[in-house]
This record gives C-alpha cells, structure tokens and sequence, in this order.
C-alpha cells in the first residue's frame, strides 16, 4: 500500500539579512491511510514548518526555500499550483494549530467560522444546517454549552474551549489528514484525554490519518501508532510507539525521556547537557514503518 | 501575613445568551515565597482569577489584598511591576512590530527601572536569564519557534523585578528538555529573590514537582486546596482524583499510582 502522505529529503531555509538560514536538512517522514503518527523533538526543531509545508503554506512565503518531494495521495503538493493547494486545505487536509486564538478569527462568532468552513467544501448549505451540524461537532468535543459558543467570539471563551472549537472545526468536513500541532497544550487532563479519544475514533470510523506533533510524551504515548522523532532539522529516531518508548536507541530520545516529569514526584529531573552525541545518525526500529 | 489574599471573589460575565459565572466565591491566599498551582477544568474561571489579581479585570464581588492592603482595581504603578504575568499564549502576547528586546524593555521604561543608559544590557541579561542569546533581542517574534517566544515573555516579567509572578501555562509550548530548564530556573530565581508564584497549569506532573501547594478549581468554584504531596496521595474531591486518573503517563510507577487514584472513585 502506498502511503497517503510521503515526504522524501525535505530541506527548508529562510532567507534573511545574513544569508539563508537552513532549518530542515533533509526530512523522510511517511504516514499510510488512516495511521496515527508522532512528530516529537526540541522546540524550534522544525516540527511546525514541516506541518507547514504539507499545507502547503510555507511554499507561498517569500522568504522560505524548500526543496524536496511532498506527496499527498499521489500528487507532489509542492509542485501544484498555489490554487489546486488552496483547495485542499481545510477539506482533503485541515490543521489545529498550536496557538487558537491566532487561528480563530475574532471579530466573527464562532458559527459564522464553522459556516465559512463547511462551505468549503458544500458552498450550499444554509445556515441552519451549518449550526446543527456545528452543535453536534460541539457537543462531540464536550462543549457543554454549544448554542452559546455558536454565538460567542473567540475572546468569550477560554482558553481550552477555543482549542476544542478548532479540533471541531478541523474535523468537521472529515478530512484525510489531520495535522494537530499541539492540539491538547490549553486543555485540562480529563478534556484532553476525551479529546484524543475522539480524534481517536474519528481517526478509525473514518480513515482519518493523523500527524500529531505535541511536547507531551504521555500523550504521545497514549494516541500514536508510530513516533519520529526530531533535533534540530533532522530527524534522529523512528519507530513503532511501543518500541521507542520502551528501548529508545538515540541519545537525544533518551535525553527527552529522561526529562519528562513525574506525577509520582521524585523532584524536578536532572537536565541533561546538550551533547554531541545528539547529533549521531538516525536510529530506526524495525517492523513498524507504513 | 500573606502576600496574596483573595477572599470571597466572584465574577460575572454578561453575555447576549445571558450571564456567566466565571468564578463563585472562591477565597485563598498565597504566602511570600510558596508557589500555588491553580489546577482545574478548561473553562473553570483560573484565567479569570489571574486577571483578577493582575488588575486587568474589576470583580463583581470580593477583595484581593497584596502584602496586607486592599488592591484597587485601577493599580498604581508601583503594583503593577510587582505583579507580572507570564501568558498562557506566546504568539498574542508579544507585539508582531517590535522587535523582541523591545517588549521586554518596554517594562523597563515604563516603570523606571535601571538607568536608561544600562537598559539594554539588562534586557540581554534577562534573556540570557531563560537560555536564549543576548543579541536575539534584535529579533521580531516572527521568526521565533512557539518554544523561544515562551521564554522570551518570562524574561518580560523577570525584567521588571517582581515580586509576585501569575504563570499562566509558562511551560506548555516547550519540550521537556527546556521546560525542565525554565523550571529549575523558576524554581532558582523563588528561592533567590524570594519570588512568589501562581502558577496555573493543567501540567500535573509539572504541578507535582514544583509546586508546594494546590488549589483544584471546577465551574467557577474551588473544590479542593492543600499541601502538593497530600493531594497527589490522598486526593479528597472525586474531581480532583479523576484529574488525577486522567493523566498521561511514560512508565509503569505513574500508571499505578494513576490507576489506584482513579480506582478509589
Ligand atoms: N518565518 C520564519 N522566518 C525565519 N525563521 C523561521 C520562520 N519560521 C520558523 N523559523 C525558524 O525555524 C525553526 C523551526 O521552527 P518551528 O516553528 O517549526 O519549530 P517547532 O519545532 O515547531 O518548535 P516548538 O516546539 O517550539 O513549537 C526555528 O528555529 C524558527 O526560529
Ligand atoms: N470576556 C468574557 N466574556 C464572557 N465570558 C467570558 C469572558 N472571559 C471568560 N469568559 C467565560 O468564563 C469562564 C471561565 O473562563 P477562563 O478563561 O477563566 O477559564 P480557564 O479556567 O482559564 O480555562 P482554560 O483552562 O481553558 O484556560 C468560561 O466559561 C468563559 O467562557
Ligand atoms: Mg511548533
Ligand atoms: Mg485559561
């Protein structure tokens, strides 16, 4: 089976006063239909540019060079045209982003952006419709209000709800890949738990591939089938969860690991020093690749 | 005497679709020196206690002292540099227009501190402070990752010399490696300048780890305050057990505290 998404030796830089900047030195990265896969790594490592890229968003910036191939169900996004690309966002492919407030319009209410979204993909569809629809998606995140969040602006809400607006409006017209940047970071746990579970079984009632990028190895290790793992632009580790969590092979993985703190509160952990070692050759797991 | 006491604070929103009870009566307080993890429901109203104690929002009802005396909604000067806010949401707070160095300076102006001859050089020292380079404060925010934008709005509030520091997800956007750096430090400038913290996460292992008490919030109310190591043993509000017992975990001694927590519901 070929894989729904497939992105072969990305690089990325951006041109500034001093020359080009590079950011992604040649990124593989593959996820099949319906697969639920990881993208972890260092902040500032290029995990929301590559997101970017597949959006197709960051080929349009002015200042970004990017080279390398990225298929999206057969078709080489960097190559379309910026119209056909326009399209696919937010009905083949949506995206949640990190930040909500900044993706969430704040001058129109919350139905309106549900409306506009839909009709992206059904320009027809009457309004009614557009906020029964939006409701049900609501009450699917654990809204537990959703006419009044139809009728809010995004300032109304807190944090944690806008983030649950987004994840609604990024699924509602069932997409084939979810790219979820930090989808649960504004959420409480038990939200966030029952968040995840839904992407979850929309992922499998609908096929719904997902790349999840997110600091939070807990949740990580509960949502994904299979892990990247990034340092810097380039990719330094993959592997089925289980495996990567349980045996992970590079010293930058293992220096992730060991900073994660605990509920069961053996103090803040020692913070390993970057190393040199953290740049040593990519460590693959066996058996678990699309 | 606390430095922060808050007592019997409500607030209400009037909305079109009627009105919203952010948060009901909730009274706590904060001694000089300790940090308060405010934990709890999305939407529970910690926001809105945070911008409460900052002055940023009037309360329907209710007193907030600081250091003994009633603070008026309108601040002065004076408490409005020792009270800082570091933001849950990196990308709004900072100005797209100005260049990074910029918004941490503008504390500085605004509040006098330093001479102004020296200024910069304390705004490449505060930035230096969270691990980023000093010459970075030519930057704009743009070109930042979601990471280096969170420390560059704790340098913000380190910059200005406070004495109470309200930390709305401060460590969210970053990855382990560096939140545990920015806690250590966090944890190194309390003990040092005797900061005092709010800290508001729904991190709970960052919670258990650097926090010495917990106030647990749900729908505008506080439903459960105490010592940290009491509330992540012998959680008493079956809210906050099924907090608890819906944290993710990484290995097999949090699964079975999780689970026998979750399990005592
Ligand atoms: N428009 C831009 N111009 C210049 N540099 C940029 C731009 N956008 C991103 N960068 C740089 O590219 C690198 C990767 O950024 P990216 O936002 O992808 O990081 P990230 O892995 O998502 O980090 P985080 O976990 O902190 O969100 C960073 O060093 C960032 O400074
Ligand atoms: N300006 C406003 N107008 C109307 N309602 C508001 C306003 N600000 C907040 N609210 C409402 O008050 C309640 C509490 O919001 P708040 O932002 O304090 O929650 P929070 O505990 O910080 O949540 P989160 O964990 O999601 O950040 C929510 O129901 C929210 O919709
Ligand atoms: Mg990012
Ligand atoms: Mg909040």
């Amino acid at each position: 089976m070929s894989a729904l998404l497939d992105i072969r030796d990305l690089r990325l830089g951006f041109k500034g006063l001093r020359g080009i900047t590079e950011v992604l030195h040649g990124i593989d990265l593959a996820i099949a239909a319906g697969e639920r896969v990881a993208l972890v790594g260092e902040s500032g490592s290029g995990k929301s540019v590559t997101a970017r890229i597949i959006l197709g968003l960051l080929q349009e910036a002015r200042a970004a060079r990017v080279s390398g191939a990225v298929e999206f169900d057969g078709r080489d996004i960097s190559t379309m045209p910026a119209r056909q690309r326009a399209k696919l966002r937010g009905t083949e492919m949506s995206m949640i982003f990190q930040d909500p407030t900044s993706s969430l319009n704040p001058t129109f209410t919350i139905g309106r952006q549900f409306a506009e979204v839909m009709r992206r993909r059904q320009p027809e569809m009457s309004r009614e419709a557009c906020d029964r629809r939006a409701s049900e998606m609501l009450a699917e995140v654990s809204i537990p209000d959703p006419a009044r969040v139809l009728s809010a602006y995004p300032f109304q809400l807190s944090g944690g709800m806008n983030q649950r607006v987004m994840i609604a409006m990024a699924l509602v017209n069932h997409p084939k890949l979810l790219l979820a940047d930090e989808p649960g970071t504004a959420l409480d746990v038990s939200v966030q738990a029952l968040t995840l579970r839904l992407m979850h079984d929309l992922v499998e009632r609908h096929g719904t591939a997902v790349l999840f990028i997110s600091h939070n190895l807990g949740v990580v290790r509960e949502f994904a089938d299979r892990v990247y793992v990034i340092y810097r632009g380039r990719i330094v580790e993959e592997g089925p969860t289980r495996a990567l969590f349980d045996n992970p092979g590079h010293a930058y993985t293992r220096a992730l690991m060991s900073a994660v703190p605990r509920i069961t509160g053996a103090g803040l952990p020692e913070v390993p020093e970057v190393s040199d070692d953290f740049l040593a050759p990519m460590v693959r797991h066996t058996g678990g690749a699309a | 005497m606390s430095l922060l006491s808050v007592e019997s604070l409500s607030k209400t929103f009037q909305t079109p679709s009627g009105p919203v009870h952010a948060l009901r009566d909730v009274s706590l307080s904060v001694e000089r020196g300790e940090c308060l993890a405010v934990v709890g429901e999305s939407g529970s109203g910690k926001t809105t206690l945070a911008n409460m104690i900052l002055g940023i929002l009037a309360a329907t009802s209710g007193t907030i002292r600081f250091d003994g005396r009633e603070l008026p909604v309108r601040r002065g000067p004076e408490h409005r540099r020792a009270i800082q806010l570091v933001q849950q949401n990196p990308l709004s707070s900072l100005n797209p227009k100005r260049s990074i160095g910029a918004s941490v300076r503008l504390g500085l102006d605004t509040y006098g501190i330093g001479a102004r001859s020296e200024r910069w050089a304390r705004v490449e020292a505060a930035l230096e402070e969270v691990g980023l380079p000093g010459e970075m404060r030519r930057r704009g925010p743009s070109g930042l990752s979601g990471g280096q934008r969170q420390r560059v709005g704790i340098a913000r509030a380190l910059a200005c010399d406070p004495e109470l520091l309200v930390l709305d997800e401060p460590t969210s956007a970053l990855d382990v490696l560096v939140q545990a750096r920015v806690l250590r430090l966090l944890n190194e400038l309390r003990a040092e300048k005797r900061l005092t913290y709010v800290f508001i996460t729904h991190d709970l292992a960052v919670v258990r780890n650097v926090a010495d008490r917990v106030a647990v919030f749900k729908s505008g109310e506080l439903v459960e305050t105490g010592e940290t190591a009491r509330i992540f043993t012998a959680p008493e509000h079956p809210y906050t057990r099924s907090l608890i017992g819906a944290v993710p975990v990484v290995d097999e001694d949090e699964l079975q505290l999780r689970n026998t927590l979750a399990g005592e519901q």
